[in-house]
């Protein structure tokens, strides 16, 4: 059952990654909740994968990289984006909100719509959730929604493949303080 | 109990795979999959790729140390492949490069010169063929045949059931890092960290000792990631065991959905003999199981199939069989319910075929024939705590039945471009894994000398909320506030030997073992109380030990300071086995569930017959959960097994086309339940029932019984189509998709497209 004799083991040298395909790198800073982040990535670098792979933001997470999912939500000067589909470079002068910039950085507390998830339960894997949470906060700030339907129809760009649907509505109707039965 | 998820989950601190921090010196993979579905290699061109800068080391099937294989049941999946490549996308070779974008673009580099073979995607097909991946299986009771002659209607037809995708919102992936002496540590999006350990030990050729795999949690894994995480592990690992670095590869989405294995689609024929007053007499099937290129889980799949062929009714004289085809489509595997809705879907067209030929409404059929207790299922076990009626009879007055058709009918006067319709689905679902073996978990639990409380079970954390659960039976049986508890990541070096998060059965069985952990470190405890105060009567309430019925000033902290010092064994490695089961395939008798769970929903839908677009109004349920120990966590199941099996049923519709090759290959075009489409009223009743013995602390199994619920928007689709068309001679042909609906509504004004002379 052991292993007689290991593999030889890779002698090349430890580098720095080469260029990436195609271009070269840009060097630019975001503001990523509150806080400049100086950035050097290839120009096509989405904003999701500069948030993951460069910045260690991990809060925000990629469920299809095609705009399909909602699940890379984040909030782009108050509005709600799909950061798989716009690229890093693009934002240098945006104030960009993602999950970890939710809370309250002082105190800790959970914005609203984060305290309403917990309430209503309204996750179960959790792997939606941060993208969820920015596309309700979006919502809100884009004064749209008067309805459970319009909810639903404002949302349904942010799936959740566990189903936590009807959890989801009333944890922003909570927020929104609605009337449930209002049509 | 809310869910302990919940703070990091709303807060994007909750860690999944790809959330892992980097080690240093990580190198990432990348899959050259096969281009046809169908083939014989000739030859493998990696050149251009080996040149690309960054690329490190290009491995085939040549480079595995160990076997070239990974099949769980029957020894027929290679891991790379080598002579032929049996599906769409088989992994022929891995790209293993300095980052993620190099080993990508590299793998498009590959060339590969495969001789075509010809592609069987249709299960039919591959029967006729000999293609079936084990000889195919018969469950029966009574005489079927004979019993026909009985009838006074009998009807015949034929029911498919499409398959489906997963769709965890998590793509697959895995990560393994190199430790001393070759082992190695491998993160994996598993639901079955034992079947990786397994296929990666065997891959290389090593103990399994040697392999260490941690899993934190999934985002999601439905049965996708039963055994379908094996292959991804086992890649990374075969880098890793060569070049002695890190490597990761975590799936793109499409690649995810063309490489790896879905809800088997079932073709099957049905025929069924009622007496007059409505009994079913007689019932026979044939089910064709569409298994893939590989067995996967596929006979498994296929005996659940076979087991719940009755649904909830009870069936004197019923023989059905059933064929695993292998076809050149990636290995289709578990999914929640695990053949089980497929076998019911075919009971249920049945029925429903025997009401519209007599005109009958399906619902007196389903109630005249529900399971009674006492009564045997066709493998032999006695319907025992049968609870089939109990839940009939609450759903229909809980919400009024006889007024909801009635609403119907007089809604279906009324209106002449809108029809509604209305389907009652009772389910039966039988809790246990069906290989008897399996039934088994350990639980390893440390109280730590400051009084925190570490548990590690079996148990992978995948939304279903089995760690909550976890630390309510800790909780109560150590009777310590929760905060103390910790449920660490699964890991096979803390538990060993552990079955699959699947089939219901996780919180019964890692509940069960945990429990027995807790109660041996309470007695251990209780002897120590007992030496220091003195006294015989001790109990641990809410931290404190009591003396009768009195709190004693002995609190739980230095109540454990006491035993470490005394030198009490304060760590406990529990173990539990499901008792009283049984089952002898050489005869299919025998008592393979612990117990049932049963339960009836009403399912409302109105179609627009203009469009053929339609919406689920309600699903309206009394549900068996037993004595539920978690409320929110088990409506969460719930709910979204009902939104799941509705999709299954209506709107994911999986395409391959003939060349074996994926259409619906991304969320554009393969469609999911958004939250627009779940049903504005979804009323979920907790039919307080005594619950099992074998359910942990009588709460029962909730994690696949409710998908079947949207079987009930088929049919409730079905009879609004009807009452539109009431000629239209509709197949049994899930998903019932809009356009489907549409055409359904028109058949008639159908004319037939001329062959085009290809």
């Amino acid at each position: 059952m052991q292993t007689a004799t290991l593999p030889t083991p890779v002698t090349q040298p430890r580098s720095a990654p080469p260029e990436p395909v195609g271009t070269g790198v840009r060097s630019f800073s975001l503001t990523i909740n509150g806080a400049e982040y100086e950035l050097n990535v290839a120009p096509w670098t989405t904003l999701l994968d500069a948030l993951r792979e460069y910045l260690d933001l991990t809060g925000t997470k990629k469920g299809c990289d095609h705009g399909q999912c909602g699940a890379c939500t984040v909030l782009v000067d108050g509005k709600r984006i799909n950061s798989c589909l716009t690229l890093a470079v693009m934002h240098e002068d945006h104030q960009i909100t993602t999950i970890e910039g939710l809370a309250d950085a002082q105190t800790g507390d959970l914005h609203p719509v984060q305290q309403a998830f917990i309430d209503h339960d309204a996750f179960q894997c959790g792997y939606c959730t941060p993208g969820q949470i920015c596309s309700a906060v979006g919502m809100i700030n884009e004064g749209r929604v008067k309805t459970d339907a319009d909810i639903r129809e404002l949302m349904s760009g942010n799936i959740c493949r566990c189903g936590a649907y009807p959890h989801i509505v009333d944890a922003i109707r909570d927020v929104m303080q609605l009337n449930p039965t209002a049509q | 109990m809310q869910n302990i998820d919940s703070f990091t989950h709303v807060r994007g601190e909750s860690l999944y795979l790809d959330d892992l921090p980097i080690v240093n010196g990580t190198l990432y993979a990348c899959v050259f999959g096969s281009p046809v579905a169908h083939g014989r290699i000739r030859s493998l061109d990696l050149a251009d790729a080996r040149n690309l800068p960054g690329v490190v080391r290009i491995l085939t099937a040549r480079d595995i140390p160990g076997e070239n294989q990974i099949g769980g049941i029957i020894p027929d999946e290679v891991l790379l492949a080598d002579q032929t490549v049996d599906f769409w996308g088989m992994p022929i070779a891995l790209v293993v490069a300095e980052t993620d974008e190099i080993a990508r673009r590299a793998a498009t580099l590959i060339r590969a010169d495969i001789d075509p073979l010809p592609v069987v995607t249709d299960p039919r097909e591959a029967c006729a063929l000999g293609q079936l991946i084990v000889p195919p299986r018969t469950f029966q009771t009574g005489d079927a045949e004979a019993a026909f002659a009985d009838c006074d209607y009998i009807f015949e037809g034929r029911a498919d059931s499409g398959g489906q995708e997963h769709l965890y919102l998590e793509t697959q992936g895995a990560y393994a890092i190199p430790l001393e002496n070759g082992n190695i540590r491998l993160f994996s999006s598993t639901q079955g960290p034992t079947a990786v350990q397994r296929a990666v030990a065997r891959v290389l050729g090593l103990g399994m000792h040697k392999i260490e795999i941690d899993v934190t949690r999934l985002g999601g894994g439905f049965g996708g990631k039963e055994d379908g995480a094996n292959l991804w592990a086992a890649l990374v690992a075969l880098a890793t065991h060569c070049l002695r670095r890190p490597v990761k590869y975590v799936l793109h989405r499409m690649e995810d959905l063309r490489m790896t294995g879905k809800r088997h689609p079932y073709t099957s024929d049905f025929k069924i003999g009622l007496t007059k007053d409505l009994k079913i007499r007689a019932y026979t099937a044939s089910l064709y199981q569409d298994a893939g290129a590989s067995a996967d889980l596929s006979p498994a799949v296929l005996e659940r199939s076979l087991f719940h062929a009755n649904n909830t009714y009870f069936i004197p004289n019923l023989r059905v069989t059933a064929y695993s085809c292998r076809t050149n489509l990636p290995s289709n595997t578990a999914f929640r319910g695990f053949g089980g809705p497929q076998g019911m879907f075919v009971i249920e067209a049945a029925i429903a075929k025997a009401a519209e030929e007599l005109g009958v409404s399906a619902l007196d059929i389903q109630r005249a024939n529900l399971l009674r207790e006492g009564d045997a299922f066709h493998y032999g076990q006695v319907a025992d705590g049968c609870e089939a009626e109990a839940c009939w009879t609450d759903a229909a007055t809980r919400y009024d039945l006889p007024e909801l058709q009635r609403e119907v009918d007089e809604f279906n006067r009324q209106n002449k471009l809108k029809k509604k319709g209305l389907a009652v689905m009772p389910i039966c679902f039988g809790i246990s894994f069906t290989k008897k073996w399996m039934n088994q978990a350990r639980a390893l639990v440390h109280l730590y000398a400051d009084g925190s409380v570490g548990v590690s079970t079996g148990a992978v954390e995948m939304g279903q909320g089995v760690n909550t659960k976890m630390v309510q039976v800790a909780a109560r049986c150590l009777s310590v506030r929760p905060e103390r508890i910790k449920i660490e990541p699964t890991n096979t070096t803390r538990i060993a030997n552990t079955s699959p998060t699947a089939a219901s059965a996780t919180s019964d069985l890692n509940g069960k073992a945990l429990q027995l952990a807790c109660q041996a470190l309470t007695e251990r405890l209780l002897g120590v109380a007992r030496a220091r105060l003195q006294a015989e009567e001790v109990s641990i309430r809410n931290e404190v030990v009591w003396v009768g019925n009195k709190p004693s000033d002995l609190g739980w902290n230095d109540l454990i300071l006491e035993a470490y010092q005394q030198r009490v064994c304060l760590s406990e490695h529990a173990h539990y086995a499901t008792p009283g089961i049984h089952y002898d395939p050489t005869v299919e008798k025998g008592h393979p569930f612990a117990y049932h769970v049963y339960g009836t929903a009403l399912v409302g839908t109105t179609v627009d017959c203009l469009r053929g677009t339609y919406t689920v109004d309600y699903v309206r349920v009394t549900h068996d959960f037993g004595q539920s120990m978690n409320t929110i966590v088990d409506r969460g199941q719930a709910e979204g097994a009902i939104v799941q099996g509705i999709g299954w049923m209506t709107m994911e519709d999986l395409r391959y086309n003939a060349d074996g090759r994926l259409l619906s290959n991304a969320l554009s075009t393969y469609k999911i339940p958004d939250i627009y489409s779940v049903p504005p009223v979804l009323d979920i009743h907790f039919l307080e029932t005594a619950g099992s013995d074998y359910a942990i602390f009588r709460s029962k199994a909730v994690g696949e019984p409710p998908l079947m619920y949207g079987i009930g928007a088929y049919f409730a689709l079905r009879n609004a189509v009807r009452a539109f068309n009431p000629s239209s001679n509709l197949p049994f042909d899930a998903p019932m998709t809009p356009e489907k609906v549409l055409l359904s509504l028109y058949a008639d004004a159908l004319v037939p497209t001329p062959e085009v002379a290809s």
